[in-house]
């Protein structure tokens, strides 16, 4: 049942310099210099054919995935994305090592989750934030809150004013530092706990549904911010059932009752509709509109996945851009 | 039943008042250490002009601190009616225990008023008075997070006794953070449950049966919602890196300057002169 | 605004609220709202975290009583201290957002029974409007009413809760955020049931929401609540079709306006006020095709398509709200307390 889209295995990868190198990347370009990049670059996090279940014992176990692999490379920006109960937050709390496989192994930057004297250093490289914007929040002021994690990693003193500085500046923040959590809007709640994990200075980011509890304008926050850090080199991984939110990555996996169901490039999976529909996922409404112009007009890309690409598409047919595209 | 669902509203934990003052500014543990050597020496000082000189401190503590003497005021309020029947039961009835001792001002049956059991009354209840300006001075000037650090850094000798000061410490922050967002929780369900047909508090009192199966449709809620918070608090703590008993650094560090310790050093002369000195009556 | 004829069900006028009244906490949350809600009309009320919308549908059923101005409910002044607060809120049922929170029988059966038993409703018509109300909102009644309410998805949980809500047989049905947190499958399935209540059962539909596609799917009218006051009302497509010239609404767009925004700024003479898929891919393909407008190829606003990275940067939207934040702060300060 996996149905994995052409050549999406190959490891995709990060953001800005794949972006800055001109055109619209058609499919196959695009993978091509990302495995000419990824192969050169040591994967970041490795997961190997990992599989988890709750609960002991053959009988009472409850199979939360089966034979998932992923690999995230640095400075990547990696979505998983499926119904809930598809286990794709299970999945996310084996790539700090929360949870450790029942079978297979995690590798991040070198070490095993399952070694537990590595511990510290699998969580300092790979940060966490979660859903709720109340329920990780440890201490009664903003800049305490991010002291946390540099407190367990016995981070001195006298660094830590300069990194939680930082930190609170990346998610612009800064002016709430002394406040108490209890006063500020779910989104700003949600870029403390970023900052949070910030200082800790990973190298992955990883957000377990972090804007599902937000509103619109709370996920528009949470996702600049994850933007910018991703073009900073940071890699990122999110969980989320917003196809939105999806459109921005490198790569995409799709979960469905515990497996990899589809894995690709955003414009690959969206290209895909039907599919998404069976797996109980959306197709953005700016995809959707591209499709239904190219069954009026087969000339307009049927891959356009955004607004903007959908206006510049407009503008190659309707203006004098044609003939200046050669496929 | 018009739904007063506000009351969760009012919660104000430590109603700090930041004013910026030198007390406000104060090495939190310094502050704790002199307040609670101060409210030591009250309960010690049973002379009138004692009890008059630290009220009178008090109120220089109100005005140091830049805190309007109305939120001292407003403390006491509830306090009133406590310290009222105190002091008329004390009136009445203490002078026995003083036994012939001192001056006997009226006695009928078991009461009997003496010049002891007078002074008993009214040093207690100035003590009282005192006692509530001291600490209202100490929380209205001290945020809470200082007042978990002060806390955690006096206990820190203990820590090598093997008592989980820190841990301590940590619980208490995280359940003061917790407390306004469990008040808007309660509200919130108080508020959804009495949507779909719920009724709080119409029930008789004496219908405790009733009553008691009025608060499920909260209790449930809450307690779910409760575990379901601790669980996702301990998961993220987790990823951030904690480690139950592992040696942390702290962000705060209060290093008791020069003005602390002067303050400080007062502090314990005031606390030691109401106690020896020598007050005439 | 404000006039009431024989239609409406619920009316509003100049509402005005404010929290913690006479205390130095004081915080207004609404200014003279008027609202007006036709019998059998589904209104959506828009307006982010902090404009006063949690507050003012309080009002609806009574939770919260009007400081000043009035809110009437088939008739009855709810500012009337001798009001029958009950009847109320029988009549206008309001589901909280996570209305699944507050699920606390073990049964999922005894949960939904539970407002209509404690109004002393006979059992044998309870149970019938539990079926009606499970069937509603699709839950098998007998495959349903004994499972255990802890070991269900959050789509099956939060239809319980608003089987709970239906079961008091609410003319007016008034829901928070109906769908936030749901996957999209589930949120597509509750989305068209809230409907089939509002077009097919004839209930009165109001709701609250921040995602312009639910709003374009389910509502005839829209109010868009800004700091307190009413700001907008007319029909979805008078709506889209107004952002342009109203920046304050701060309103997003469902993604398809988007593109018909984008377009017209750019010179082409799209209707903006179209907002479906069909009738955006309708309006973009006249426009790929060149009949509407010549002037984005006269002058091609990115100067060189074949270099726009701004394309992977998903859609324009979201990128706006940069400039709103020092807005979004100062009111979700007030939000802190659950407004």
């Amino acid at each position: 049942m996996r149905t994995v889209v052409a050549g999406a295995t190959s490891p995709a990868t990060a953001g800005a310099a794949g972006n800055a190198n001109g055109e619209w990347p058609a499919e196959g370009r695009r993978i091509h210099s990302c495995v000419a990049k990824g192969s050169s670059m040591k994967p970041l996090i490795e997961v190997n054919q990992i599989s988890f279940s709750y609960g002991q014992g053959p009988s009472q176990s409850v199979a939360a995935f089966t034979d998932v692999s992923l690999r995230v490379y640095p400075g990547e920006y990696v979505a998983v994305i499926g119904q809930n109960g598809s286990g794709k937050s299970t999945l996310a709390k084996h790539l700090n090592g929360i949870l450790t496989p029942t079978r297979g192994d995690v590798w991040v930057a070198g070490m095993n989750t399952k070694d537990a004297s590595c511990k510290q250093q699998i969580r300092r490289c790979v940060g966490m934030v979660f859903q709720s914007p109340d329920n990780q929040l440890v201490a009664t002021i903003v800049e305490d809150d991010v002291a946390f994690g540099l407190e367990n990693l016995g981070v001195p003193p006298g660094e830590m004013q300069e990194r939680i500085d930082e930190a609170l500046e990346a998610v612009g923040m800064s002016e709430y530092r002394h406040r108490p959590p209890h006063f500020l809007s779910g989104g700003q709640k949600q870029r403390v706990a970023i900052a949070g994990i910030l200082a800790m200075r990973p190298d992955c980011l990883v957000l377990d549904e972090a804007t599902s509890m937000l509103d619109s304008f709370g996920r528009a926050e949470i996702l600049a911010v994850v933007r910018r850090l991703n073009q900073q080199g940071m890699a990122i991984v999110t969980i989320t059932h917003h196809m939105s939110e999806v459109a921005e990555a490198d790569r995409v996996l799709v979960m469905h009752e515990g497996r990899v169901a589809l894995e690709g490039t955003p414009r690959e999976l969206f290209a895909h509709p039907d599919q998404l529909e069976a797996l109980g996922l959306d197709v953005p409404e700016a995809s959707r509109v591209a499709q239904q112009v190219h069954a009026r007009i087969p000339a307009f890309r049927r891959d356009a996945i955004s607004v903007e690409e959908v206006v510049a598409e407009v503008d190659r047919l309707a203006g004098s851009g044609g003939e200046r595209r050669h496929g | 039943m018009a739904g007063d669902f506000e009351l969760t509203r009012n919660i104000t934990i430590g109603q700090y008042l930041p004013t910026g003052s030198v007390i406000h500014r104060m090495d939190p543990r310094l502050k704790l250490l002199a307040a609670a050597l101060w409210i030591l020496s009250i309960s010690l000082c049973h002379t009138y002009l004692g009890n008059v000189a630290g009220l009178c401190v008090c109120l220089a503590l109100f005005a140091l601190a830049r805190i309007p003497l109305s939120y001292g005021l407003s403390g006491l309020k509830p306090a009133i009616p406590f310290i009222l029947i105190l002091a008329i039961l004390q009136l009445l009835f203490y002078g026995n225990g003083y036994g012939p001792s001192g001056q006997v001002y009226f006695h009928w049956g078991i009461l009997r008023i003496t010049s002891a059991s007078v002074r008993v009354v009214v040093v207690s209840t100035l003590r009282f008075v005192e006692i509530i300006f001291a600490v209202s001075v100490l929380t209205l000037s001290t945020s809470i997070t200082e007042l978990t650090h002060g806390v955690e850094g006096l206990l820190r000798p203990l820590g090598r006794m093997k008592v989980p000061v820190h841990a301590f410490a940590l619980i208490v922050t995280i359940a003061v953070r917790f407390v306004p967002t469990f008040a808007m929780e309660m509200e919130k369900m108080m508020k959804a449950q009495a949507s779909r047909g719920a009724e709080f508090g119409t029930g008789s009192w004496w219908n405790i049966a009733r009553r008691t199966r009025d608060v499920f449709p909260l209790i449930i809620p809450l307690f779910n919602t409760a575990l379901v918070r601790a669980e996702e608090l301990a998961l993220a703590m987790e990823a951030r890196g904690y480690v139950p008993g592992q040696a942390r650094t702290a962000y705060r560090r209060y290093r008791a300057g020069g003005r602390d310790i002067v303050m400080f050093l007062a502090g314990m002369a005031l606390s030691a002169a109401l106690v020896f000195a020598p007050f005439p009556f | 605004m404000g006039e009431s004829n024989r239609g409406d069900i619920l009316t509003v006028s100049n509402l005005h609220h404010t929290y913690l009244q006479g205390t130095p906490l004081a915080q207004p949350a609404l200014f003279g709202v008027n609202l007006v809600i036709p019998a059998g009309s589904c209104v959506a009320i828009i307006g982010h975290t902090g404009s006063g919308k949690s507050t003012l549908i309080q009002h609806f059923n009574g939770l919260l009583r009007p400081q000043m101005g009035e809110v009437v409910v088939n008739g009855a002044r709810l500012s009337n201290p001798q009001v029958d607060i009950r009847a109320i809120r029988q009549q206008v049922g309001l589901v909280f957002q996570n209305p699944e929170d507050q699920i606390f029988e073990r049964l999922v059966g005894d949960d939904i029974a539970y407002g209509p038993l404690k109004q002393g409703i006979p059992l044998s018509e309870v149970v019938q409007r539990a079926k009606w109300a499970m069937g509603v909102v699709g839950l098998d009644f007998d495959e349903m009413k004994n499972r255990s309410t802890f070991a269900m998805s959050g789509g099956e949980k939060r239809k319980v809760a608003l089987a709970g809500v239906l079961v008091l047989r609410p003319q007016i049905l008034v829901l928070d955020e109906p769908t936030a947190g749901l996957d999209p499958r589930s949120r597509r399935d509750l989305l068209r049931r809230i409907r089939d209540l509002n077009r097919s059962e004839g209930l009165t539909v109001v709701f609250v929401s921040h995602n312009m596609e639910e709003v374009a799917y389910l509502a005839d009218t829209v109010y868009v609540l800004a700091a307190g006051h009413i700001a907008f009302h007319g029909t979805p497509r008078e709506l889209f079709g107004a952002l342009d010239e109203r920046p304050d609404l701060q309103v997003g767009a469902p993604p398809g306006v988007e593109i018909l925004r984008a377009l017209h700024s750019r010179g082409y003479h799209v209707d903006t006020t179209r907002f479906t898929v069909p009738e955006v891919a309708e309006e973009v393909a006249a426009a790929a095709s060149g009949q509407r407008g010549p002037a984005a190829a006269a002058e091609p606003p990115s100067g060189d398509l074949s270099a726009p990275p701004t394309a992977w940067e998903g859609p324009a939207h979201r990128r706006e709200p940069d400039g709103r934040h020092p807005h979004a702060h100062a009111e979700d300060r007030g939000d802190a307390h659950g407004r």
